[in-house]
């Protein structure tokens, strides 16, 4: 009898405790919504959906909080949302329930998915020519029907990272290959062996979408169809890539990173550090964390050309909700335009190691006084070219991928995979 | 005597000692990453990138913690992980076990289709059915508090399940001998029936718990204020989205989040051995 007594005791002090536990959080936010109408007339309140964890995550809610004290119109409510896929997924449920944000950010190659599901505002009547600011460079995934719907804001591109020291050491000049073949030629002077074995590798790359593109391009290719209609990389401009790939792994002066996507990337970034390879592709992003870490001069260089320079950008745009009220977008759009003007996106690209958006930025004493190595990602956005603006690249891109690690794997020729890839594009595009 | 010959036993069979090794070294497999976690969170971030890495951290560095403790409200999200693993709980406890009772001793129409649906409830993931249910809660108005975080997991497929098996072991004459004392339905259920599965009830308290504890995805996806999300979300906040990781912080996190389970995994393991023996009886 005792023992039931006290079970029931637990059981009631549960249940009181979720009751005032979860009621708790209701009466702050009642609270809240009654101060602005006491005043005559409170600031719109808008909803900002983020995707940028760690240090990156608490720049930008500095960020948003210095919007916030700055002015007395608009209150930007931001909060973590996952990483971009998680917060594309909520995304789009939001708008299905109708309690979407108003701002979100939105990677680059998935614009057009949303786009083209009538999810975005078009930005046209707000920004009153502002768009010009930005880089040309980067507004390349920006636009859809001719109508703008994002704008740039934490926005990457990939750069060859060099060993400096290494680079020295073993008689190369030290601002790096420039060419395909240099960097044959470079990988196989670092190529360390001891014993039969290998103990550091020339070159490493993860064998991911966003290097395959950039490769692609500077052989001159495209991936997709002038139309958008089909796939374009079974050609020779997209086979190259995997052929040269696939020589300096034969050669033993490159190394594959293995683990599944962005384990590939850490592997890479890991062994740099470790000074187990020489010179990596990775992202600007990792400039600052690199840099950090690493005991020796890191250097970067252009991805080196084929045919020519050529890279893709990454990251994400700032996106509107099309579901948002006239009050709110212009709010919104009041926030958009500060968080990407130029006073702010010098200390956001400083502190975050992501590219300025603005034209003015680049100019300033600011950016030029800031790493050189930073420099040459944004002199190398000349060569820059739009990741696919496609709906189904959402999908697409993923397909591409395993195809080609298949090939670099070894577990399918250059032309299987590419076609295989083509094939299963041809599903997906006609969507 | 009965230990100390089996112990005798132990150490003269050859065969009890290869079985030993290979436990041992099974056990060592699960093991290590937890270990290897736990040694990460105490390393400085040089030590983590270090090659060929080492196993016990030069300097234990304590400071992770209290980094990761400090990225955000961690004790709010510590509240509200115990206040949604346990809500969870009892709500499933209060349905699964009369559904089970009904399942197990109940001869109604429909009986097995209805079991038939539960069972299909079992092999649905939450991120095929989250859209109608965010939607509902969005009806609502309860997206962004603990209610939706709670309420859609209130009856669990799996606990009804593993109840239902459990109480169909109990012999037909205990629940004739419990109606013969005019005992209600009601009181069999609480006295009789739970009692006697309590091994299993503990087991699957502890999954559901874990469960949920762990659970990123639903609360990810159901609030958007830190005044009502969970501990994971606090954690994977920790992780850059694009350039270098700070793992010790990261792994500091992983500790905070797991060192409850381990404390609950610790005390239920008694009952935990015991439903595992009874039930592959």
């Amino acid at each position: 009898m005792k023992k039931w007594k006290s079970y029931f005791l637990v059981l009631t002090l549960s249940v009181t405790a979720i009751f005032t536990g979860c009621s708790n959080q209701e009466v702050p936010s009642a609270a809240e919504g009654k101060q602005p109408a006491a005043e005559q007339k409170g600031p719109v309140e808008i909803d900002f959906w983020y995707a940028v964890g760690g240090h990156n995550g608490e720049v930008l809610e500095g960020l948003v909080k210095k919007f916030n004290e700055s002015q007395d119109e608009v209150e930007v409510k931001a909060s973590y949302q996952g990483d971009y896929y998680e917060n594309h997924s909520k995304v789009l449920a939001a708008v299905a329930a109708g309690n979407q944000p108003d701002v979100t950010m939105v990677e680059i190659g998935v614009i057009a998915a949303f786009a083209d599901a009538k999810v975005l505002a078009d930005l046209g009547p707000y920004t009153e020519g502002d768009e010009e600011k930005y880089i040309p460079g980067l507004m390349k995934n920006s636009y859809w029907n001719d109508k703008l719907v994002a704008v740039p804001f934490n926005r990457s591109t990939p750069l060859l990272y060099l060993n400096r020291d290494m680079l020295e050491k073993a008689g190369l000049d030290p601002k790096g290959p420039k060419t395909w073949e240099e960097l044959r030629q470079y990988s196989k002077a670092l190529t360390k062996q001891e014993g039969g074995k290998t103990v550091s590798f020339g070159f490493s790359t993860p064998i991911d979408i966003w290097f395959y593109e950039a490769l692609v391009f500077q052989s001159g290719g495209n991936i997709l169809s002038e139309d958008g209609k089909s796939l374009a990389i079974n050609s020779p401009e997209g086979k190259a890539p995997l052929e040269f790939w696939n020589a300096m792994i034969k050669e033993g002066i490159m190394k594959a990173p293995p683990g599944e996507k962005y384990n590939a990337w850490d592997v890479a970034k890991q062994d740099f550090i470790n000074e187990q390879v020489g010179m990596i592709f990775t992202s600007t992003g990792d400039l600052k964390g690199l840099k950090d870490n690493a005991k020796f001069n890191v250097g970067a260089a252009f991805l080196p050309a084929n045919k020519d320079f050529g890279v893709p950008t990454g990251g994400a745009n700032l996106v509107m909700l099309a579901k948002s009220s006239e009050e709110e977008k212009k709010a919104a759009w009041k926030f958009m335009k500060w968080i990407t003007e130029t006073e702010q996106t010098i200390p956001w690209s400083l502190e975050t190691g992501y590219m300025p958006v603005t034209q003015k930025a680049v100019e300033s004493d600011e950016m030029k006084a800031a790493d050189p190595n930073f420099r040459v990602a944004l002199d190398q956005l000349q060569y820059a070219k739009p990741r696919p603006m496609v709906p189904g690249y959402k999908e697409l891109q993923e397909v591409i991928m395993t195809e080609i690690q298949r090939n670099v794997l070894g577990q399918a020729t250059p032309d299987e995979a590419l076609s295989a890839a083509a094939e299963k594009a041809q599903k997906l595009l006609k969507k | 005597m009965k230990g100390g010959s089996s112990l005798n036993r132990l150490a003269t069979s050859p065969l009890k000692i290869i079985e030993r090794i290979l436990l041992i070294l099974v056990s060592l497999i699960f093991v290590f990453p937890f270990l290897w976690m736990m040694l990460t969170a105490f390393k400085t971030l040089p030590e983590v990138f270090r090659f060929p890495p080492t196993l016990l951290p030069e300097v234990w560095d304590f400071s992770n913690f209290l980094k990761a403790w400090e990225s955000g409200p961690f004790l709010k999200y510590l509240l509200n992980s115990f206040i949604v693993a346990v809500g969870v709980l009892i709500l499933q406890f209060l349905t699964a076990v009369p559904a089970a009772y009904a399942f197990a001793r109940y001869r109604f129409p429909g009986r097995n289709l209805l079991f038939g649906i539960t069972l299909i409830a079992l092999m649905i993931p939450p991120q095929v059915i989250f859209l109608p249910i965010y939607v509902q809660m969005s009806g609502w108005g309860l997206v962004n508090t603990l209610w939706s975080l709670i309420l859609p997991y209130g009856a669990s497929a799996f606990g009804i399940f593993l109840l239902r098996q459990s109480f169909m072991q109990v012999p037909d004459e205990v629940i004739e001998a419990a109606r013969l004392d005019q005992a209600s339905e009601w009181k069999i259920i609480w006295k009789i029936m739970v009692p006697i599965a309590k091994p299993v009830l503990v087991t699957f308290g502890l999954f559901s718990f874990i469960y949920h504890w762990n659970d990123y995805f639903w609360p990810l996806i159901m609030t958007n204020s830190d005044t009502v999300r969970t501990l994971p979300i606090g954690i994977s906040m920790l992780k850059a989205s694009e350039g270098s990781q700070v793992w010790n912080v990261i792994m500091a996190g992983n500790m905070i989040l797991v060192f409850p389970i381990l404390i609950i995994f610790f005390f239920a393991q008694r009952h935990i051995i015991r439903a595992f023996i009874y039930q592959s009886k």
